[in-house]
């Protein structure tokens, strides 16, 4: 039996229920919802990330090339700013810090959650620290300091750092609580070793309850040595002060870069692009009109490993290689003692029976030549005849890229991968290349395509190819030693290199490296730069280039050195934009460098020969 | 009666006020729990909680439609039949293995049946045949607390103490003298505490888990368990009017189970005070028109199924509400319509569909 009455009297009691619920919540929403929200912040640890400071970079001999310091730094716990101290903690930053402009103030106070760097502290004295840690907002903490010892020295080497970017953001995650980022060099290569961990300071509410500091990243030692990057800047620089007196030079030249590289590890002992420019001047923040100034010149690229240039006849024992490998001479002749009668140019006929005629740069021509005194003298007519007998065994076959492929195979349009960013690739043109080029690019190229004439430019080290320093560097590296692999700065890496052997019989390396020599000495295109070395000269080796530049520009000037013929330790490679003739530029300043290398007195760059 | 017309808002004769308040608690728990998914909404995706709520409401309505075809006469034959699987199904899940340390859920792959939810409802209409009939009520005392010792070993207290209610209310109800009521308060509270003595002085033999004892001496203490003390926060940022677009808060407290058993804080932090009221006061709506069948009706069936289902609603929200604010120790209901699951939700439209049938046999549309 239901009884309705008793249901009324219980629903009663449900009413009851819920308005005791309801009035709970009207407590808990509306009346004393202030105070949740201050239970709120207060319960919240909130966690701000002091940047840490960098490992070290030392040279080959230990010497600190860049290294962080931590010195005190003025903070701003924003969270204790309200709005009756904010005039007063306005007013008080103003007056003590005058270097602060408007900006800045607007800024530092935006964000009141946060907690703000003010300015470097260091020089201020104990008692007036005491003095600003009396004021509630102020807090003291050390902040890391970046030094680059050496200034522009190993401006591309080393990079810099900066504040991290999105894009930064996305590559390096923990750079969201660093702050600080490598932008270059091996500042950005080795990011993730050299970053540390960031010091963390933790708020509950507006208080800072826990302040664990930061520690330090990883140091790395590299394989530069910065007695020999100091001489290869000056040679450099002597180099191009000399070229700027010459005649020919239509534009200044300001372009050029070095690379002094042990061909038997593979490790970078110099690396120098010039213009450079000061790191330290990132570290206080460099001006916009600075900045500006310097990228226009082109200060930020490395052109060691980022300057594309026509490598002219240095690119010529590429097909020295390929001549002794393949036994490909110049028609009618079958080994490299065989001459050919240079005559200044060369003259062929087509198949629709016009005439070409090449022109030498020695316009009397080398007389009578072989492999040996062709690269000494750096005689065109021999290597084109080799390109022409190439072009006539092998056009339309699939070896006609033969040329291309030991370049390819020597490191040419490919990456070193050398631990340092931005690294180019350069580009070896083959018929490939020049095909898709009609499509996208058809100002590069005829319509007609890949042509023996280009293979003939090509040989040369002429044309549309391009290569870096560090890739010559590492070619001549290659065939010295028989044995490939990427060149390194951080001599941690030399572990685990990967090294790729060559099938180079040990008579083509001899007669490689003496016919290097020959370069240098009497009758050699490079022997009026190296001639102020005396007997000294006898043991040392080379190749120049000068390639040419599309339009007015001057040649751009190159060298390959080698520093003992006997016993090779190290590939010197100099380019000079814009630098004219490689024996009368690029040779004098290699010339200084394998000075210092081997211990010698060092003479100034002096003008050499102009020859190619 | 079981031919009729199917219309766009379900088999014909089916209460359009019932039927709309049943849509309007389901919507209102998707957007609830569209908050939660971070605004991400709809995925396809089983994990999603929206999915898978927006699934269980399906599920749900057509549970409310089918039920129609119901005779409340069919309905009161079967009432034996099904507390007898109930009891039955409860007594097989206590020898199935515990899961977080409780023994609560039938494991059906994708989704696992909470079999209490289905036996709440199933107790309210034994309850209602029996005392409508007016069998023996002392046996049904123990039949009622047999049921309930199932769910107690679980353990799952909350389940047992609703049921413990929604028995006494129904008792209450009926015309049984109000001193044996009192007397038989008496003794529940009495063992109550026996059982709690019991399972504090045997702990080994595992009557009740540490668990539970620490949750019962906490009923009695003043402190707030770190989750509710979590909820109130969570609640009170709420405000008057809500924080719906704003998620700052959501995310620095620490609020467990919030798209279940704790749904409650997070739909006070989105609507606020007002929010709780619209709420609570679509609910009163609902009961208000649920007592027009205690006017209406010549069953007494039809009456105490009712208001079973009417104190066992009220005190679930109540019990929810209190648990999530901390006013008692946390018991694990979840909220009607309004908590993430499909036994519950599954559970509640079976509610709403017996009443809808209730409201059509008594000849009241709207």
């Amino acid at each position: 039996m239901f009884l309705n009455k008793r249901y009324n009297v219980y629903a009663l009691f449900l009413v009851g229920l819920f308005i005791y619920i309801i009035s709970f919540l009207f407590d808990l929403q509306v009346l004393s919802r202030d105070t949740a929200l201050s239970d709120i912040d207060n319960q919240t640890l909130d966690t701000f990330y002091i940047t840490p400071p960098r490992g070290d970079i030392l040279d080959i001999n230990s010497e600190r090339l860049a290294t962080s310091t931590m010195e005190p730094h003025l903070f701003l716990n924003l969270r204790k700013i309200n709005d009756e101290n904010l005039e007063f903690y306005e007013q008080f930053i103003k007056y003590n810090f005058p270097e602060l402009d408007e900006d800045d103030l607007v800024t530092l106070f935006l964000d009141r959650s946060k907690i703000q760097i003010i300015e470097n502290i260091s020089d201020f004295s104990a008692t007036e620290r005491q003095k600003l840690l009396e004021l509630d907002a102020f807090e003291i903490f050390d902040f890391p300091i970046r030094i680059y010892n050496y200034d522009n020295l190993t401006s591309h080497v080393i990079g810099y750092v900066g504040r991290p970017t999105s894009d930064d953001f996305q590559e390096f995650p923990h750079t969201k609580q660093t702050l600080q980022v490598g932008k270059n060099g091996l500042e950005k290569y080795y990011e993730d070793t050299l970053t540390g961990t960031p010091g963390e300071i933790t708020f509950r509410g507006s208080d800072i309850i826990e302040y664990i500091p930061p520690t330090k990243g990883q140091n790395i030692n590299i394989s530069l040595n910065i007695d020999t990057q100091r001489v290869v800047k000056e040679s450099l620089l002597q180099g191009i002060e000399l070229a700027n007196e010459n005649e020919d030079t239509l534009d200044e030249v300001i372009r050029s870069a070095s690379i002094v590289l042990d061909v038997n590890t593979g490790e970078i002992v110099s690396m120098v692009s010039i213009p450079d420019f000061d790191p330290n001047q990132f570290i206080d923040g460099i001006s916009n009109q600075e900045y500006e100034k310097l990228n226009r010149i082109q200060a930020f690229n490395n052109f060691a490993i980022q300057g594309l240039y026509p490598p002219g006849s240095v690119f010529k024992v590429v097909s020295y290689w390929l001549a002794e490998n393949e036994g490909l001479f110049p028609e009618g002749l079958n080994s490299r003692r065989g001459r050919i009668d240079c005559e200044g140019s060369l003259s062929f006929g087509f198949d629709d029976g016009s005439q070409q005629v090449y022109q030498d740069w020695k316009e009397d021509g080398h007389g009578r030549v072989n492999l040996s005194s062709a690269m000494q003298q750096s005689c065109n007519v021999y290597f084109w005849d080799i390109a022409l007998k190439i072009w006539r065994t092998y056009e339309g076959t699939e070896n006609e890229s033969i040329l291309q492929d030991y370049a390819r195979n020597l490191g040419f349009g490919e990456l070193t991968n050398i631990d340092l960013p931005f690294e180019r690739n350069g580009i070896i043109p083959d018929r490939e290349v020049f095909d898709e080029w009609t499509i996208t690019r058809p100002d590069l190229v005829r319509p007609e395509g890949w042509l023996g004439g280009d293979l003939m430019n090509l040989i040369i080290g002429q044309g549309a190819i391009t290569v870096t320093p560090i890739q010559v560097a590492n070619a001549y590296k290659t065939l010295l030693t028989s044995t490939s692999s990427s060149p390194y700065l951080n001599i941690a890496v030399s572990d685990n290199l990967k090294l790729k052997k060559y099938n180079i019989s040990n008579e083509l390396v001899t007669f490689l490296k003496d016919d290097l020599n020959l370069v240098t000495n009497k009758n050699g295109t490079a022997y009026a730069a190296f001639e102020v070395m005396g007997r000294k000269a006898n043991d040392i080796g080379g190749k120049t280039g000068t390639a040419q530049n599309p339009g007015e520009k001057n040649n751009s000037s190159w060298f390959v050195g080698i520093d003992s013929v006997k016993n090779p330790n190290h590939v010197i490679v100099t380019v000079v934009e814009e630098g004219g003739s490689g024996s009368a530029i690029a040779a004098p300043i290699s010339r200084r460098i394998i000075q210092h290398l081997i211990g010698s007195d060092l003479t100034p760059v002096k003008y050499g020969e102009i020859t190619e | 009666m079981n031919n009729r017309q199917i219309t766009l808002l379900g088999p014909q004769g089916t209460n359009l006020f019932i039927f709309l308040i049943f849509l309007i608690f389901i919507f209102i728990s998707w957007f609830t729990l569209y908050t939660l998914t971070e605004f991400e909404g709809l995925e396809f995706d089983v994990n999603n909680i929206l999915t898978r709520q927006v699934v269980f409401s399906v599920a749900s309505v057509i549970v409310f439609f089918l039920l129609t075809y119901l005779s409340i006469e069919n309905l009161q034959n079967y009432s034996n039949i099904l507390f007898f699987l109930a009891f039955s199904a409860l007594t097989v899940l206590l020898t199935t293995q515990p899961r977080l340390g409780v023994r609560r859920w039938f494991d059906l792959g994708p989704i696992d049946i909470q079999p209490s939810e289905f036996a709440k409802v199933i107790i309210v209409v034994f309850i209602a045949n029996y005392l409508s009939k007016n069998f023996n009520k002392v046996l049904l005392i123990f039949l009622i607390l047999g049921i309930v010792l199932t769910i107690l070993f679980q353990p799952d207290l909350g389940t047992a103490l609703i049921i413990s209610f929604v028995f006494l209310s129904m008792l209450l109800l009926s015309d049984l003298k109000i001193r044996y009521f009192l007397l038989i308060i008496l003794i529940s509270l009495f063992l109550f505490f026996l059982f709690l003595e019991l399972g504090s002085r045997f702990d080994n033999v595992n009557i009740v888990t540490q668990y539970q004892i620490d949750r019962i001496n906490e009923f009695f203490s003043t402190d707030l368990d770190f989750s509710q003390a979590q909820s109130r926060l969570l609640i009170s940022s709420g405000g008057l009017f809500g924080q719906y677009f704003s998620t700052e808060n959501i995310q620095k407290v620490f609020v467990p189970v919030e798209t279940t058993d704790f749904i409650f804080a997070a739909f006070a932090y989105n609507f606020g005070f007002f929010g709780i009221l619209f709420l609570l006061g679509l609910w009163g709506l609902l009961i208000s028109r649920l007592r027009r069948i205690l006017i209406v009706s010549n069953s007494d069936f039809d009456k105490f199924v009712i208001a079973g289902f009417i104190s066992l609603l009220l005190f679930q929200i109540f019990v929810n509400i209190s648990t999530v604010v901390g006013i008692i120790p946390v018991t694990g209901l979840p909220f009607p319509l309004l908590s993430l699951g499909g036994s519950s939700m599954v559970s509640i439209a079976i509610i709403f569909g017996i009443t809808n049938r209730i409201f059509i046999e008594n000849n009241i549309t709207i």
